[in-house]
């Protein structure tokens, strides 16, 4: 790029006439000290939590009790909690299947709210508002209030211990949300481009395809959202596919936990091994998820 | 020129829509409208020893006349208008100063880092944020001496507070996204007048939010009523000491499914869920309705 | 450029979703054509290791051709999830039943297979038999094992401070107060959060209590309407529990049952009131000498009543594919050779049966001889739990009120009473 827009691209990021001696004085000032001191205390209440489960799963169960805040010392230290929760064998199936679900069921959530929010905002006649707001009806849904039916509907259908039948109740469930957002995200595309599209022949479907890279952001957003309290759910596992082979991570963290007491360390272990991903997954999306709301977002 | 209302007639408009929200509309009624729909039909039986006979609205009148029942109820829905009015409080002025430190101008390319360090616990499961609070907040093993969880006074704010940790992200990502999108325009004017950072901020960027209030209270309020999971992954079924910790998702929870040697009503339960989806969706309409009665003159 | 996204996404989902309906499948008991995997229900998870090395082989390598898995689900959600499947049709084929009201629900609605001239159940007496029985008094399901509640204490700790085993409650009192005297050690290993109120009535009330009411005198008359909370006995039985209090740890609202566990666990206290499940979690990697004392009585010389609380017992899920094979399973369970294994396994798991199982563990041996002499009694918990309000929910309670507040015995007692006249019949009067 050229001299020109680079300086002016400097430019609107300073005061048009500060000069270089103000700017230094205002990076050192007290007030910046201050914002950062307050920023840093909620990092540290936001990770030490993190930070002492991880510190505590490599302890024993002693070392755990005997100095919770403490790191782990010569005679605390201990990867058996590790070691019996590889030795389950199953982490891998249960990393498994909570990727399958999660993702799966983010990727058919985008896709079909991507394609009703273009309808709803596109197609201006008297259902669409209607439609629009039976699905945000839906975010204000207790779905759990609905299991047992859900257990009888799957059990009839033979879905029972599959993936797909919490894949299907988790798409259903986290649709309503999605829609709402995408059409907010729609609602600011401008209609010309839309006509233009049509003008040079575009079918609908074309259309669309055409105006989904303007709500990328919506995309990324709806798809954070979703994936969160998926991957975190222990409910629906636990009703609709408890078998060995479907079990989800946070669902299997659940056999270390005892009647009367729980096996710390393991519990610890499968419970770090059991949130990286997540918080993985999370850090890819972020970007496109605060972008998402940043730039689309108008109610 | 032409819009979209000229090329396709009424009836082509309709049948798009309809193409286009189908699959959606699918996964959406089968399994999340009608399963709630069929639950609403549940309450209207009684199941004894496996046979099930109609009783009409019995299981509702149940609810509200006997005082017992009645009173937990009422009780529960107490307590969780305080779980809701604490996030509120806490939350809002949390997530506001959040947003505006990470937006000021002392905050520059660090502003991607915090934002996503302090969205991280929304990330986590209930059971580990159960397990490392409780640890902190435990008389034996953690830095606080007086027993929070299990005294009456205490035990509902403190798990607010935990629930507010966990999920403080939301609102400060809402709030973050409403500042940045204020015209860069209006904040140099202002730069130019002289006006420091705080002036700046109270007299134009605040006032430029405030319609995220609004949004933020809605979610809460509809998040805090169907809040369940902290709680009990932290009490267990037990509704706290003296009942203070029963919001209406665990009151729900004992009435369906039981609670240690107490047998669980399926019907009753189902009834408990449907005046609590209604009350949810009463209170979210009449809000909407005032809001828009109060809107109007001002759009005007 | 044009982006893609959405079909991309849909058909991206479209072939995992293929997949993802390949893998699991519907139910897990398959295997090869004359193979069949028993699927086996439980509430402690914990528990998995022991069955599958220890239990689970022996009946295997005798029963070629049924493998039988052990599926538990946490205790809290056991009930919950179990009551959900069997309605659902999903349950296992082995079902771990609960003794009681919550059991007879599932009884009456039919999801348990009836046992009636099953030949194993010769090895029971009538009694262990009728805690898993319909309201007919028909048999439901195997019983497995009972546990019993006392005091374990730390033999170091009583030597170090010259302390000798509490008989009465007087000597318990100055037990308790030469430790607080001392300093160095928590006297009671006790916590009164509400989450974990059910120990104050499981291994607190009903474990001295029946000292007081007379075990099953004092149960009994409750049950038939002759006696009332508010009777003397059982204002006194509150009593002795709340003088517990100053001997509990600090902040004890908020200690939990795993807080005091560990507390023993790790050395910090001398007395710790709990149940013999607790023994492997008090012994072997804690390195502790511990010992058992029952409950204190009120004077010397009254009779000793020890609670022995009938906890497990295993059933056939009605609408099993595999009933023939699960009854196999049953019949071994039902022998005095499965007792023997899984008391030693699984020690403060009292078998059952007629014949007692030889203990190589000599502090279970010491619960177990806590029973000599003595009179046993259940919880004061099955018919009464439940109602409206449900009696466990507000015992429990009060209880937890009555340990961390200035709430009286007294007024424990008539609130209880109060709430049983409200919907149990035989108190109506």
């Amino acid at each position: 790029m050229s001299q020109v827009s680079v300086s002016r691209r400097q430019a609107t990021r300073t005061a048009p006439d500060e000069s270089r001696e103000a700017r230094r004085r205002r990076r050192m000032s007290p007030s910046v000290f201050l914002v950062h001191g307050v920023l840093i205390f909620f990092v540290v209440m936001a990770l030490g939590p993190i930070l002492m489960t991880i510190m505590n799963s490599l302890k024993t169960q002693q070392g755990i009790f005997s100095g919770p805040f403490q790191l782990p010392t010569a005679t605390t230290f201990s990867i058996d909690g590790y070691l019996r929760v590889t030795q389950l064998g199953d982490f891998g199936t249960l990393y498994f299947n909570s990727a399958t679900v999660t993702i799966v069921t983010t990727g058919l959530t985008v896709g079909l709210a991507t394609i009703a929010a273009f309808a709803i905002v596109e197609y201006k006649i008297k259902l669409a508002p209607v439609l629009s707001g039976f699905f945000i009806i839906g975010i204000m849904l207790p779905v759990r209030l609905g299991t047992v039916s859900l257990l009888q509907m799957m059990s009839s259908w033979n879905l029972v211990n599959t993936t797909l039948a919490l894949i299907l109740v988790y798409t259903g469930m986290s649709l309503p949300l999605g829609v709402a957002l995408m059409v907010t995200y729609f609602r600011s595309v401008p209609q010309e481009l839309k006509d233009a599209a049509r003008i040079d022949g575009a079918g609908e479907v074309q259309t669309l395809s055409i105006v989904t890279p303007m709500v990328r952001p919506g995309l990324g957003a709806v798809a954070a959202l979703t994936m969160l309290p998926i991957w975190n759910d222990l409910w629906f596992p636990l009703i609709l596919a408890p078998g060995r082979s479907t079990q989800t991570v946070t669902l299997g963290v659940q056999q270390f936990m005892g009647q009367y007491d729980s096996d710390w360390p393991a519990l610890l272990a499968a419970l770090t091994l059991g949130t990286i991903p997540l918080i993985l997954l999370f850090l890819i999306f972020s970007k496109q998820f605060i972008k998402g709301l940043s730039e689309g977002y108008g109610k | 020129m032409r819009t979209s209302n000229s090329i396709h007639n009424a009836a082509t408009k309709y049948r798009y829509l309809m193409l286009f929200t189908l699959p959606a509309l699918i996964f959406y009624v089968v399994f999340a409208v009608y399963p709630l729909f069929a639950t609403f039909v549940i309450s209207l039986f009684q199941t004894t020893n496996g046979d099930g006979s109609f009783i009409g609205l019995d299981n509702y009148v149940y609810l509200f006349t006997d005082p017992t029942q009645s009173g937990h109820f009422w009780h529960a829905l107490l307590n969780n208008l305080e779980f809701f009015a604490i996030h509120l409080i806490v939350q809002l002025p949390i997530g506001l100063l959040l947003a505006a430190l990470i937006t000021s101008d002392a905050v520059r390319r660090l502003t991607g880092f915090y934002r996503t360090i302090l969205f991280i616990p929304a990330t986590l499961s209930v059971v580990i944020v159960g397990f490392i609070w409780r640890m902190i907040i435990s008389p034996l093993w953690g830095i606080i001496g007086f027993p929070l969880l299990g005294t009456e006074a205490t035990a509902l704010p403190t798990l607010s507070l935990m629930s507010i940790w966990q999920w403080i992200g939301i609102p400060m990502i809402f709030l973050y996204t409403a500042l940045i999108a204020i015209p860069k325009d209006i904040l140099e004017a202002a730069r130019v007048d002289g006006a420091s950072g705080m002036r700046t901020f109270w007299a134009i960027k605040f006032p430029l939010i405030t319609p995220q209030f609004g949004l933020i209270t809605i979610l809460t309020f509809i998040w805090t009523m169907n809040g369940f999971d902290l709680i009990y992954s932290l009490m267990g079924g037990a509704p706290g000491p003296n009942y203070s910790t029963d919001i209406l998702g665990t009151f729900f929870f004992r009435t369906f499914f039981g609670f240690n040697n107490v047998v669980g009503d399926t019907d009753y339960g189902a009834a408990v869920a449907t005046v609590i989806f209604l009350f949810i969706l009463i209170s979210t309409a009449g809000y909407f309705f005032v809001l828009q009665r109060r809107l109007k003159p001002h759009e005007l | 450029m044009k982006s893609r996204i959405a079909p991309v996404a849909i058909t991206v989902a479209a072939v995992m979703m293929a997949l993802a309906g390949c893998s699991g499948g519907s139910g897990d008991s398959g295997g090869g054509s004359d193979q069949v995997t028993l699927q086996f229900e439980s509430w402690r998870p914990e528990d998995a290791a022991i069955w599958n090395s220890k239990i689970i082989p022996v009946f295997e390598k005798d029963n070629p051709g049924i493998k039988v898995q052990f599926a538990p689900t946490k205790a809290t959600e056991y009930d919950a999830a179990l009551k959900t499947r069997l309605q659902g049709g999903t349950a296992g084929d082995l079902i771990t039943c609960r003794s009681g009201a919550l059991n007879r629900e599932n009884i009456e609605a039919g999801f348990i297979e009836p046992l009636k001239g099953f030949t194993g159940l010769s090895n029971f007496d009538d009694l262990s038999l009728s805690y898993w029985a319909s309201t007919n008094g028909d048999p439901y399901c195997v019983p497995v094992a009972s546990v019993m509640a006392a005091f374990f204490y730390n033999k170091d700790i009583f030597t170090e401070l010259n302390l000798s085993v509490p008989k009465t409650n007087a000597e318990y009192m100055s037990v308790l107060q030469a430790i607080k005297s001392n300093g160095k050690y928590v006297p009671l290993a006790f916590g009164a959060t509400p989450g974990d109120a059910w120990v104050l009535a499981y291994m607190g009330l009903y474990s001295e209590g029946p000292n007081y009411w007379h075990g099953e005198e004092g149960r009994q008359g409750l049950i038939d309407g002759s006696k009332k909370f508010t009777d003397p006995e059982f204002v006194q039985a509150l009593a002795a529990l709340k003088s517990w209090t100053p001997f509990m740890p600090d902040g004890r609202a908020s200690v939990t049952y795993s807080d005091a566990t560990q507390l023993f666990a790790l050395g910090k206290a001398a007395i710790f009131p709990s149940g013999s499940w607790d023994i492997s979690a008090v012994t072997g990697s804690t390195g502790l000498d511990v010992g058992v004392f029952a409950p204190p009585l009120p004077k010397a010389g009254d009779q000793l009543y020890v609670q022995s609380h009938p906890d497990m017992g295993i059933g056939i899920n009605a609408a099993s594919q595999h009933k023939k094979e699960a009854q196999v399973f049953l019949n071994w369970v039902a022998s005095p050779a499965f007792q023997t294994i899984y008391a030693n396994a699984l020690p403060g798991f009292f078998g059952m049966g007629k014949e007692p199982a030889k203990l190589d563990n000599p502090l279970a041996q010491a619960w177990a001889d806590l029973k000599v002499g003595a009179e046993l009694t259940p919880r004061v918990e099955d018919i009464l739990s439940g109602g409206n309000p449900d009696f466990e929910t507000t015992i429990e309670n009060s209880l937890q009120l009555m340990m961390t507040t200035d709430k009286s015995p007294e007024a424990v007692a008539d609130e209880t009473q109060k709430g049983l006249e409200n919907w149990y019949k035989p108190q109506m009067k």
